[in-house]
């Protein structure tokens, strides 16, 4: 074991205060809007702690960080256009100020405004699916983490997931977004503290020259130039602009910090400013990946990068950062990075637990019920279906982050099954806000063809990822275009809901 | 190479630095958002329930 007793205890006593204080949303929770988007009351600052909070989770920095690992410097290149993407879209309101003024819950909520009832279902199955495969994979990527960091057995990498997982759907089920925004604020807080802590000790410990040499001679000219990378290149860069407007834009965990602002003015701000922390989101991690490389790089090459290893035992590229981190830091700081990561993994999951279980129930089951002529559900029933939801995506991650492995670096997985609606959402987002001509046709066309454009290639054929990613969202596009065109232009208007 | 090198140097520095300092302002004006947040929602509540 590498955790001594202090460790344990600021790790236990961050989880019983998180878990505390979350609970303390329960008492502000009265409609179905409070519990979905805090009464659409969140200010700038706490706006700018939640969406980031959402965003960065344990997964984040490992996927990053295999990133750098794998592939150097290059790949700072995403987390630049993730946020210069996120500060365009702040500066300009592209998007987010109309969607704000909608006053809308859930991304498919927009479908049945612009398009129909129908395509908001088909929207809702299509985020639903592509929302919890994506988070398929976070449970087990947090538990390796925390089992590597702190030296618990691997054979506890179940316990570990279920213990993580039951802490945070305790306080999201109880008291939805209000007390995920109270647990979101102290959780970036110490996540960021966590941020800036392993970011030094990386630095420190393995020397910047020494991570510039080994870059250098491992990887060459590739390990910096995004562009000559055979792993990225022009057609990654394309697809990846692409992919961070749709992001940031239509993802339902991002979208709902939007919905919830107190007004589309605070919305651009929030935005703007997180596009900063997605500057420094990306490129630590993958510094710290890429430190582990120079650490513990001494392993056999495996497609041209050294495997890491660690006492002598070989390990994956992911794992090296933690196995690094349990390596380098000392007593109460590796306490304090661990309950740092776990306030991360909880934030995001909470958020995304939220996120996709709202759709399942605003976007799936209570369309259904409005086509089979059931009655309208109150408030309160609402809340009760969001929360059986919410246990059932929970149960569905257990299993599929047991049964499924990511086939190489995760965060491509991440972007092809998010791929699976963004593309068609995206489509269909800027058609219905900014083209007349866009109608129910051009959306169906854009959600099956974005949708076959992901899944086909990649799970079927076994394409690279940003071939399936590219020809995801250009199919989706097509789509559209064909679609509205062909058929009869849209009457419907887009009428601001009255809502609480 | 070198450019790169450069080039990444420079955007981590201003990731590392903008990080930093907004995580800073975040924690201490986030906290007075957030009790604006709940005197709000309580006021919600207040209206709703006459």
């Amino acid at each position: 074991m590498t955790f001594s007793v202090l460790d344990w205890t600021i790790v236990i006593a961050y989880l019983v205060f998180s878990v505390a204080i979350g609970m303390i949303g329960k008492k502000y929770v009265g409609s179905v809007a409070d519990y979905l988007v805090a009464g659409r009351e969140l200010g700038t600052f706490v706006g700018i702690a939640t969406l980031a909070a959402t965003e960065i989770g344990t997964i984040t920095f490992m996927y990053n960080a295999e990133l750098g690992y794998r592939y150097g410097f290059a790949p700072f290149v995403v987390a630049l256009i993730s946020g210069l993407v996120m500060i365009f879209i702040g500066r300009t309101g592209f998007v987010i100020t109309r969607f704000r003024s909608l006053k809308l819950m859930t991304v498919p909520e927009f479908f049945e405004r612009k398009y129909s009832l129908g395509l908001r279902l088909l929207t809702g199955v299509l985020v639903a699916l592509g929302g919890i495969l994506n988070m398929g994979v976070f449970l087990k990527i947090e538990g390796e983490f925390l089992t590597v960091i702190s030296g618990i057995p691997a054979k506890y990498l179940v316990t570990v997931m279920t213990v993580i997982l039951l802490l945070e759907m305790l306080y999201t089920v109880v008291g939805g977004m209000v007390s995920i925004v109270i647990t979101d604020f102290l959780q970036y807080v110490l996540l960021s503290v966590a941020t800036i802590l392993v970011s030094i000790y990386a630095v420190f410990h393995a020397g910047w020259h020494t991570i510039v040499a080994k870059v250098e001679t491992t990887m060459g000219a590739a390990g910096f130039n995004p562009i000559v990378n055979p792993k990225f290149g022009l057609t990654f860069i394309i697809w990846q602009i692409l992919l961070w407007f749709s992001v940031h834009t239509c993802w339902q965990t991002t979208a709902m910090r939007i919905f919830s602002t107190k007004d589309p003015e605070t919305s651009k701000r929030v935005m703007t400013w997180t596009g900063f922390i997605y500057l420094g989101r990306g490129m630590l991690p993958m510094l710290w990946g890429i430190a582990a490389l120079a650490v513990l790089g001494t392993g056999d090459n495996h497609n041209g990068v050294p495997m890491p290893v660690l006492n002598g035992h070989a390990l994956l590229p992911i794992d090296a950062m933690p196995a690094m981190l349990g390596s380098i830091l000392g007593h109460g700081v590796k306490g304090i990075v661990v309950a740092g990561m776990l306030a991360a993994t909880m934030s995001v999951n909470s958020s995304y637990l939220l996120g996709w279980s709202s759709v399942i129930s605003q976007d799936i089951i209570l369309p259904a019920r409005r086509i089979l002529h059931k009655p309208e559900l109150s408030s309160r029933r609402q809340i009760q279906v969001n929360r059986i939801a919410n246990l059932f995506v929970g149960l569905f991650l257990m299993f599929w982050g047991l049964y499924y492995t990511p086939p190489g670096a995760v965060y491509l997985y991440l972007n092809v099954t998010g791929t699976i609606f963004l593309a068609g959402a995206f489509a269909c987002v800027i058609g219905g806000l900014y083209w007349k001509r866009a109608n129910v046709a051009g959306g169906y066309l854009a959600m099956f063809m974005g949708a076959a454009g992901a899944v086909v290639p990649f799970f079927f054929l076994h394409w690279n990822e940003n071939i399936t990613g590219f020809i995801a969202f250009a199919l989706a596009g097509i789509g559209l275009v064909f679609g509205s065109l062909s058929g009869r232009a849209s009457t419907r208007a887009i009428a601001e809901k009255k809502m609480p | 190479m070198n450019y790169w090198l450069m080039f990444w140097t420079g955007a981590l520095v201003i990731a590392g630095c903008s990080f930093a300092v907004i995580t800073a302002i975040v924690s201490v004006c986030g906290y007075r958002d957030l009790m604006q947040m709940f005197r709000r929602l309580t006021a919600q509540h207040g209206k709703e329930n006459e």
